[in-house]
């Protein structure tokens, strides 16, 4: 990374906010990834040693949010809509188009909905970011998530869970189990054979 | 159309790429970005699209066929939405749709195999000029005060009815009554508008 926080041979002319912090190990394809990003927290967005974040990934982040993503976790392109807590584990795998969202952003009533749509063309950028209850989402350790699936607000995956492409998962996921479907159920558990295989 | 709470005269509604084709209307103060808006815009007809007052139209693929007619209401806020329309899409007042949900009023493609060949060839580099076969078409309606979540898909012919919330991922293959709150594939009435 250059100064000004400028990512050397990004196609898009942004940089990367202050308040993300990067370990010197992390990487970041482009800094077009912020364009949403609104947190005011010291530190709104925390990338761990080696982790990633490539093209497709949004960072539509209110001003109390805060992301974490942990040692070598791999983000190929998450919409991640948070205004309270999306923790990403450590190993964790999440492949593109994937949504992670911890609030609606709009209130349930309608009535409601359409004075906050009522604002919204006030706003520079032009978003909705009503306040309406956040709850956190916590995608565990060694957790891989397939492509366009959405992880819904609350919702912990525990660690070495697997979700299945265009799953919607509304519900916890027990550790070491997959799910697919919309909406998401288990599938089976690793077997012991697969959960105490080891690499090389 | 809605007055502007401080009866403040509005600013035009624009394209933040340049001028859109001159079949389209942005009424005042509805704003589209993104500069693939009208890539796929191929639509003939006098007002193919019409935006209402006031609406955000972020990052939104106005796909129209040449026959396509999509209209869309007042304060509406859409982001990154794929609006896939050869003939019809119907949109209310103060609707929401999220990132990279589709809503489509045909399939392109014929359901019977002979035709679905008989299509492929009219698409392939061989077919130049030749007819393609029918393909069903009907439009799509979503009323006013309607939610829908990101990754959503909406199908041919639907009806969603005013207030009606759409989960974030569902495909919605039948018609949602009002003030519904439908999930999963296909979607499925799980309750009352929250």
């Amino acid at each position: 990374m250059t100064p000004g926080r400028r990512i050397e041979g990004d196609w898009y002319a942004g940089s990367v906010p202050e308040n993300v912090v990067l370990d010197a190990t992390a990487y970041v394809e482009t800094s077009f990834s912020f364009t949403l990003f609104r947190s005011r927290l010291p530190a709104g967005v925390r990338y761990g040693r080696g982790a990633s974040t490539y093209l497709g990934t949004l960072f539509d982040v209110g001003p109390q949010g805060r992301v974490t993503l942990g040692e070598c976790a791999l983000v190929h392109g998450a919409r991640i809509i948070c205004d309270a807590e999306i923790s990403i584990g450590d190993y964790a795998l999440i492949s593109w188009n994937v949504v992670l969202m911890d609030t609606y952003r709009v209130p349930f009533d309608a009535a409601q909905r359409r004075r906050e749509l009522e604002r919204v063309p006030a706003r520079e950028p032009r978003v909705a970011c009503a306040d309406v209850p956040a709850r956190p989402v916590r995608v565990g350790r060694n957790v891989w998530i397939g492509f366009e699936a959405c992880v819904l607000p609350g919702v912990t995956l525990g660690e070495g869970a697997i979700v299945g492409a265009r799953s919607v998962v509304a519900s916890d996921v027990p550790p070491f189990t997959v799910v697919a479907g919309n909406p998401a159920r288990v599938i089976r558990p690793l077997t012991d054979r697969e959960r105490n295989r080891h690499a090389g | 159309m809605i007055a502007t709470p401080d009866n403040a005269v509005p600013a035009p509604g624009r394209w933040t790429h340049g001028t859109p084709p001159p079949n389209v209307l942005l009424h005042a103060n509805a704003l589209v970005t993104g500069e693939l808006a009208f890539k796929r815009f191929h639509s003939t007809l006098e007002r193919a699209l019409v935006v209402g007052a006031h609406s955000t139209m972020d990052g939104v693929h106005f796909d129209l066929g040449e026959g396509g007619r999509v209209s869309i209401g007042d304060y509406c806020y859409f982001t990154n939405a794929v609006l896939l329309c050869e003939l019809e899409l119907r949109i209310g007042h103060y609707v929401m749709i999220g990132w990279n949900t589709v809503v489509t009023d045909t399939d392109f493609h014929p359901v019977a195999p002979a035709e679905r060949i008989a299509d492929a060839i009219a698409c392939s580099p061989l077919g130049r000029g030749r007819p393609r076969p029918a393909v069903l078409r009907r439009p799509v309606v979503i009323e006013d005060n309607v939610w829908i979540g990101p990754n959503a898909t909406l199908l041919k012919g639907v009806r969603v009815g005013g207030g009606a919330f759409i989960e974030p991922g569902a495909v919605v293959t039948r018609d949602v009554p009002s003030r519904a709150r439908v999930m999963g594939n296909p979607a499925q009435i799980i309750g009352e508008a929250p």
